[in-house]
């Protein structure tokens, strides 16, 4: 379970995050939303313990800034950096050395095997395309066998058979009693996978929606709603047709 | 093996392993071996010249580099800097398991390599410069490797990653520091005062008692005098402080408690480092972490099509600039011109070298800045360069347009003051602009060339290697004409034919050069 109570995050006299609280249960998938600006990688980095906050965070039950929560944790960044000397399988081995995770050989290498890297293997980390960036980073976030996983944008730079790919691990993952939290503006990739949805802007959650309640509601349709840029994109639709 | 271990252990075997690879890297470490040779050798006849060959010699040239690296490396972690962190860490390293304190001394161990390389120059410097006896190096080499160092690692984690210090708290420790520079500063004025500025005064100034006492700085003094030097009071007492301090802070440093809260500011160190290095990859000069380029409004007219785009695109990003085209080396070619005009007034000429001082200054300037590459190198990077319906040649004149006028600049900056009060006659003195001007140029295009012969074979430093070489040729090919002109026909003719070899050799780099626009790929 990924608990957030009362976040707030300031850099300099800017409040980018003012009091935001949600939660996400044991296996259920969160969508995180929002506009640009909103406060969505506040949220994320703070999760992931990359920056100072004020308010509670916690992976299980347990403050995020402590080992025990980190070692159930695995964060998936928007952007994957590697490292230059590291090949792909040291970086899988040190996170498993790092986390304790107890993943087999033969586990990574179906990992591995899923997201067509077995043949990448022996790859240095600044041999890599950023698709195959973004692979690694999730083979890596997977290898760690997490409670609660946290994936930015992490459909950006894969082609559609890793895209398919990831949707089956989330999916896999959820049934599994893991905690997902997406942070995505690709809507549509999305739509057949969530539970719960926050919708973020300016620094706030605007509004928590639970997929039960809205049975026919569209993903897309809501965010629009709820961030009042549905005329926006009426207008930009009418244009379009014109 | 932990994480930290294993990442070190696969980071430095894969890096010498592609480094082996690499012809580059054996010529590296001949350039290194000789150095690491010859520069004590040809140091200790500099030590004699000035009387330190001694102990208590070495402690002194010691004592000078305490005075800059302690107190430099206090306001450094206390400023959350001075360690190395990339976004791979931040990715992969931060957000796991790992103790804070232990990805602290990660950074911190990534500098030990080089401060290990340093220390054992030290000692070989000991034995060949200072003639310290070998069982004071040995005690040396452990208190500089072990003690030094667990000393600088329980501050930098006490600085750097401790949770109860505010930012007021952190601005108060580096005023703390600049404090102690400012008591040295007072005892080397009092000492200045007494004494006079003369070698005696600098001598008993670096081994007074009363530099013994500052904190830290002074404490560690104290140890290196009782290592090297005889045994005082006030060094014994200075030594006892520095271990008495080191008890301290390594007792606070494993009791502190650290959350990662640092993981903010090393996150965004290792941004702004990313950005640097991208920048430097890209040919660009940004050397400052984190300090954002500041851009002002302004426009420009644009006049024709094709790659003349290139030019006036350049042309609107130095409006927009603060100090236009003009850079560092716009300032030495200033700084330089007017000392050479100083010296010359002071001095009545410049002997036997007088008529061609300023051309080899110019040279020398031209020579030293070698890394330099400005934003043509900015060009080749881009595929729109490449997509511009114009000759090859057309993009190499306007991309290296504004980089020439710069050579121009910087050659009436160096050549003028000399010239008027040398009372050099014009013809002279416009061919001496033109070859200042043209040594530019010829570098430019030389590193050009250098792009196209070597760039996809030996990397950055052997391209820069490369680009010596042929600019020294060059130079040598310059001297050569301006002998036999000077044989022929006296100074101006000596000058023309430097203008003119110049002016070969750069057309000749300028057609080679072409051969980067063609395509992205060399």
């Amino acid at each position: 379970m990924l608990e957030i109570m009362n976040l707030s995050k300031k850099y300099g006299k800017t409040l980018a995050v003012d009091g935001v609280g949600f939660t996400v249960p044991d296996g259920r998938i969160g969508i995180l939303l929002g506009p640009n600006g909103a406060g969505k990688s506040t949220v994320i980095k703070s999760i992931a313990g990359l920056l100072r906050y004020q308010g509670n965070i916690r992976i299980q039950g347990i403050d995020s800034r402590e080992t025990e929560a980190k070692k159930c944790f695995a964060y998936v960044p928007e952007i994957p950096n590697m490292y230059e000397a590291l090949t792909v399988r040291e970086h899988i081995e040190f996170v498993r050395r790092a986390y304790a995770a107890d993943i087999t050989e033969e586990e990574i290498r179906q990992l591995l095997e899923k997201f067509e890297m077995e043949d990448k293997q022996d790859k240095l980390g600044n041999e890599l395309s950023k698709g195959m960036m973004q692979k690694v980073s999730i083979c890596c976030a997977l290898a760690i066998k997490p409670k609660v996983i946290l994936l930015d944008e992490p459909m950006v730079g894969l082609d559609p058979a890793a895209i398919k790919e990831l949707k089956e691990v989330v999916l896999e993952l959820r049934s599994q009693g893991c905690t997902v939290l997406i942070s995505t503006h690709m809507l549509e990739m999305v739509k057949e996978l969530w539970d719960v949805t926050f919708v973020m802007d300016k620094g706030h959650i605007l509004g928590t929606y639970v997929k039960e309640d809205l049975a026919n509601e569209d993903l897309e349709e809501l965010f629009f709603k709820v961030t009042g840029q549905e005329e926006q994109k009426e207008t930009v639709e009418q244009e379009a047709e014109r | 093996m932990g994480a930290i271990g294993y990442l070190y252990r696969r980071l430095w075997a894969n890096w010498l392993k592609r480094a082996l690879h690499k012809p580059i890297t054996y010529v590296y470490m001949v350039f290194i071996a000789f150095y690491l040779s010859v520069v004590p050798i040809s140091l200790s006849t500099v030590a004699e010249q000035f009387k330190i060959n001694s102990p208590e010699g070495m402690t002194l040239v010691l004592t000078v580099l305490a005075f800059w690296v302690v107190p430099a490396n206090l306001v450094a972690y206390a400023k959350r800097k001075g360690l190395i962190y990339r976004n791979s860490d931040v990715h992969f390293l931060f957000p796991a398991p790992v103790s804070p304190k232990r990805v602290l001394l990660y950074a911190n161990i990534k500098t030990l390599f080089l401060q290990v390389l340093i220390n054992l120059f030290v000692v070989v410097c000991g034995v060949i410069m200072f003639r310290v006896e070998i069982w004071r190096l040995g005690l040396y080499a452990v208190f500089s490797l072990v003690v030094e160092n667990v000393m600088e690692g329980c501050l930098m984690l006490l600085l750097y990653g401790s949770e109860r210090l505010k930012e007021k708290h952190r601005k108060w420790i580096v005023a703390a520091v600049y404090g102690l520079i400012g008591i040295l500063v007072v005892i080397g004025f009092w000492y200045y005062l007494q004494r006079g500025l003369n070698g005696a005064m600098a001598a008993a100034f670096l081994s007074s008692d009363a530099v013994k006492m500052v904190p830290v700085v002074g404490w560690y003094i104290s140890v290196l005098h009782l290592l090297f030097g005889k045994m005082t009071t006030v060094s014994i007492v200075g030594a006892v402080l520095y271990f008495c301090l080191l008890a301290v802070v390594v007792t606070a440093a494993l009791r502190m408690k650290c959350t990662g809260a640092f993981y903010e500011d090393a996150a965004k160190f290792a941004e702004d480092y990313e950005e640097v290095l991208a920048n430097q990859r890209q040919g660009g000069t940004k050397m400052r972490i984190g300090k954002k380029e500041k851009f002002g409004k302004a426009s420009v007219k644009w006049k024709g099509t094709g790659a003349k785009a290139i030019f006036y695109r350049q042309l609107l990003e130095y409006k927009k600039k603060r100090y236009f085209i003009f850079d560092v080396n716009t300032l030495f070619a200033l700084i330089a011109g007017i000392v050479l005009a100083w010296l010359y007034v002071r001095e009545g000429s410049f002997k036997d070298i007088g008529d061609y001082i300023i051309p080899m200054v110019s040279a020398y300037i031209t020579f030293i800045f070698t890394t330099l590459n400005g934003k043509w190198a900015k060009e080749l990077k881009s595929p729109y360069t490449y997509m511009i319906p114009d000759s090859a040649f057309n993009k190499l004149v306007n991309a290296t347009g504004i980089q020439l006028i710069q050579a121009l600049i910087n050659g009436l900056l160096i050549t003028v003051p000399g010239a008027v009060v040398m009372g050099m006659p014009p013809v002279t003195a416009a061919l001496c602009v033109i070859a200042c001007a043209l040594f530019s140029a010829n570098k430019l295009y030389a590193l050009a060339v250098a792009e196209i012969a070597v760039g996809g074979t030996l990397g950055t430093m052997g391209k820069q290697l490369f680009q010596l070489f042929i600019q020294g040729f060059v130079i040598s090919g310059t001297v050569l004409g301006a002998v036999l002109g000077n044989m022929m026909g006296g100074t101006t003719l000596a000058y023309g034919m430097m203008a003119l070899v110049l002016l070969v050799f750069t057309g000749a780099f300028m057609v080679i050069a072409t051969l980067n626009f063609y395509k992205m790929e060399i």
